[in-house]
């Protein structure tokens, strides 16, 4: 029976690109900028598109759940007939709330220990806010054959990150895990226990081509 | 003609000024570049309009000859106003003709076809959307950042005061501060569920104290409520009080507590446990009452390397499962609790861990090389009776004293765009001294390392051996595992409309890793008998259980399938709430 299902799973499941980067769902776009440098150098510039246009994040936000959008970016050095390298990575945090009270859209933007936060009054304002694309000045040094990578994480946010976020913002200094009683049960179930009562989760992954650095 | 976003422009700026990242905002391709090298700026910004702009807001909206407007309003084509006006909390579509200044707060102002404005345009709280043929003659501003503004019972503007930031949504958790005393109380579960405590209930304040721009002062609190009742030899109540002093890359910690101890921490994960008792009635971990006190120090070297040192003194005894419900199987009965080696311990450990890992829960590069040794040592131990095969007689006059060392090493590798390949190598048991008391004893087979066979398949009992704990008896572990992934669209669910959006919502799991995997281990005895290793030995490979398997991992829950290829095994079928490692 279990043999059965798990098959039933895999016959469902179809390798390839990310589902969720076609239809009305929310799509990441990362591509190089133009190649005017001398030695080659590109840098990534990372855009989420349709985030709201995807009426389950809308719904999210409106249900008072914070939705938490994860971006980060990966250097990779492609090389022929061997493991491909990572050589750097960056990454970043927006924070969406809705305030019903206010009627208002908070947005959180946290780039290492730096924190902005904004609020818009209007579904508009935070949709073109969210529509701007970030260009991650990482471009590679040495010689070689690079792409960038880039994934985004959407998913609501927990109690336990709720939390991890408040003390970041109180310039606490503990991480992530660093094993409080109330870590474990929480975050992983939470987050499956969110996703099967309808609240998403969505992990997207987009890349680049290759480029040379000369 | 006015150039749209103008003002947009200096907000935008601003933004980037924040994040100390140089800034270009343009109205057709907006971009907002980043940094990383730039210098840190370790800072908490609230956004938003500059406070004379939201003052000069509210002095326009209550100026007696301003028109105030509040929700949506519409002048149509043909149409002419003259005079100040106002919008708040609305869109103003304006299609005709308008001689004078207009201020929007927190709403739109959308210039249709044809639209005439002769008189300065301000803007907060919403976005200026300008049809292709409208004028504009007059100074622009529009800020998209919330105008911190309300209407009080006058029916005017006045400021409001910033709400409660991100991140104060918590239940059964609270905090104030006092001072420069930040107080958290909090009411938690204990983060699991198993047949010892039942589901413990933790509560207690946590006191955070920021003493420095790199230091900080951290007390915490803890009582353990045990729910499950029954004759478990620990007592209702438990505790936990943490204090810790950080220094920039250095710490230091004492602790005193009355709390249960896993005698393995790797069956599962803390979670896991607690899901597969209370929903099966499975508990996969073995547990003892340690109460004592202790203190750590640890240093974080660089960015990858932790160094830590510990010493603590425990009461360590054995105690007995109970009978907590369970959601299904509620009326078999649980795996009994095995008893330990009683006493008083004093342990001292050293620990260093190598993290190069590019994310610490869904890595796809980087290493993990951990290696933590032990000392432990006691003089009043009361032993559990083993038979002579796995431990020899504990010694009576002296102290009974033991050595355990743990190697875990992971590597995470995308071989392709498309392909990672990781890979776990770990080592754990008795390396000088006695040997290892009950409690510190291992075992190879289940879930976590080799999932092809049942649960503690292999805990170096002797066969004439009846224990129905099924203790874990090993003297030593090795385990191997590798995986490869590769992503896959799942689309295991439905879809369903969702009336208040208009779109629709997906039910079920979008994308997952199909996962090849592969383990090998064994767990021995140490020692010259029959069926034992020697102790300067490891197994040759061809001595250790293998495992092939595959499965689907959506990170939150993944379902694998897995098979012994050693032995006449059947196929096992487990779902796990987390990555395998």
């Amino acid at each position: 029976m279990a043999v059965l299902l798990l098959l039933a799973l895999l016959a469902v499941a179809i390798p390839g690109e990310s589902r969720a980067q076609t239809g009305n769902s929310v799509r990441l776009e990362v591509r190089l900028t133009p190649d005017t440098a001398v030695r080659g150098a590109r840098a990534p510039v990372v855009r989420s598109e349709n985030l709201l246009g995807d009426g389950r994040w809308l719904s999210t936000l409106r249900s008072g759940l914070p939705v938490r959008l994860h971006y980060r970016i990966e250097v990779w050095r492609s090389r022929n007939g061997w493991m491909d390298q990572l050589t750097r990575q960056v990454y970043w945090d927006v924070v969406l709330r809705h305030e019903p009270l206010l009627d208002e859209y908070t947005m959180l933007t946290i780039f290492g220990s730096r924190v902005q936060e904004r609020r818009y009054a209007t579904l508009d304002a935070l949709t073109a806010a969210l529509a701007f694309a970030y260009q991650i000045n990482v471009s590679p040094a040495q010689q070689g054959n690079y792409y960038y990578s880039s994934t985004l994480e959407v998913s609501t946010l927990s109690d336990d990150d709720l939390e991890e976020l408040e003390r970041f913002l109180d310039g606490g200094t503990t991480r992530r895990g660093d094993g409080g009683l109330s870590d474990a049960m929480g975050r992983g179930a939470t987050r499956f226990l969110l996703r099967l009562a309808g609240l998403p989760s969505l992990r997207l992954e987009a890349r680049t081509g290759r480029f040379s650095i000369r | 003609m006015t150039r749209p976003f103008g003002a947009l422009r200096a907000g935008l700026a601003a933004l980037l000024l924040i994040l100390a990242l140089p800034a270009v905002a343009r109205a057709q391709d907006s971009v907002i570049v980043i940094d990383p090298d730039a210098p840190p700026s370790d800072t908490l910004e609230l956004g938003g309009p500059p406070p004379e702009v939201v003052e000069e807001l509210i002095a326009f909206y209550n100026d007696s000859t301003t028109t105030r407007v509040e929700g949506d309003i519409t002048l149509p084509e043909g149409s002419r106003f003259v005079g100040r006006l106002a919008v708040y909390r609305g869109t103003l579509r304006i299609g005709g003709r308008v001689d004078g200044p207009i201020a929007v707060a927190n709403g739109t102002l959308h210039l249709l076809p044809g639209a005439e404005v002769r008189g300065d345009i301000l803007v907060i709280g919403g976005r200026l959307i300008r049809a292709p043929v409208t004028h504009h003659s007059g100074r622009e501003r529009v800020y998209w950042d919330a105008a911190p503004v309300m209407k009080n019972e006058d029916g005017l503007l006045a400021i409001r005061e910033r709400r409660r930031r991100i991140g104060d949504l918590a239940a059964a958790r609270t905090s104030f501060q006092t001072g420069k005393v930040r107080t958290t109380l909090l009411l938690t579960t204990g983060g699991t569920y198993n047949r010892i405590e039942g589901l413990p209930i933790v509560f207690g304040p946590t006191f955070d104290l920021r003493t420095g721009q790199r230091s900080s002062l951290k007390l915490d609190l803890r009582g353990i409520l045990r729910t499950a009742g029954g004759d478990t030899r620990l007592a209702d109540f438990g505790y936990e009080a943490k204090g810790e002093f950080r220094y920039d890359r250095f710490g230091i910690s004492g602790q005193v507590y009355s709390q249960l101890g896993p005698i393995e921490d790797h069956p599962l994960s803390l979670s896991e446990i607690g899901w597969a008792s209370f929903l099966l009635q499975r508990d996969y971990r073995d547990y003892f009452d340690r109460r004592g006190y202790g203190g750590t120090l640890w240093a974080q070297a660089t960015r990858s390397l932790r160094l830590e040192v510990s010493r603590r003194r425990d009461e360590e005894r054995s105690v007995r499962a109970t009978d907590p419900w369970s959601l299904f199987r509620n009326s078999s009965t649980w795996r009994p609790n095995p008893p330990i080696d009683d006493g008083h311990y004093i342990t001292t450990g050293a620990q260093v861990d190598f993290d190069t890992r590019n994310e610490r829960y869904l890595p796809s590069t980087g290493w993990l090389l951990r290696a933590r040794f032990e000392h432990s040592s006691t003089g009043d131990v009361t032993p559990v009776d083993l038979p002579e095969l796995v431990r020899p007689p504990v010694p009576l006059g002296r102290r009974y004293e033991f050595s355990r060392l743990l190697l875990d090493f992971r590597r995470y590798t995308r071989i392709t765009p498309y392909l990672r390949v990781n890979g776990r190598l770990r080592a754990d048991g008795w390396v000088d001294g006695d040997r290892l008391s009950v409690q510190r004893r291992v075992s190879m087979g289940g879930p976590d390392i080799l999932p092809g066979y049942d649960f503690r398949t292999f805990d170096c009992a002797p066969p004439d051996f009846e224990d129905p704990a099924e203790t874990a008896l090993c003297d030593r572990v090795i385990s191997a595992q590798v995986e490869v992934r590769t992503r896959v669209a799942l689309n295991l669910g439905f879809r369903v409309g969702d009336r208040e959006s208009g779109g629709s919502r997906f039910i079920g799991i979008e994308e997952a890793d199909l996962v090849l995997l592969s383990d090998a281990g064994k767990g021995w005895l140490a020692g010259s008998g029959p069926g034992q290793v020697p102790v300067n030995r490891i197994p040759s490979f061809d001595e250790w259980k293998v495992d092939v398997g595959l499965g689907l991992d959506a990170g939150e829950i993944g379902a694998y399938i897995a098979k012994g290829i050693s032995e006449g095994e059947s196929v096992k079928f487990l779902v796990r709430l987390q990555r395998r490692f």
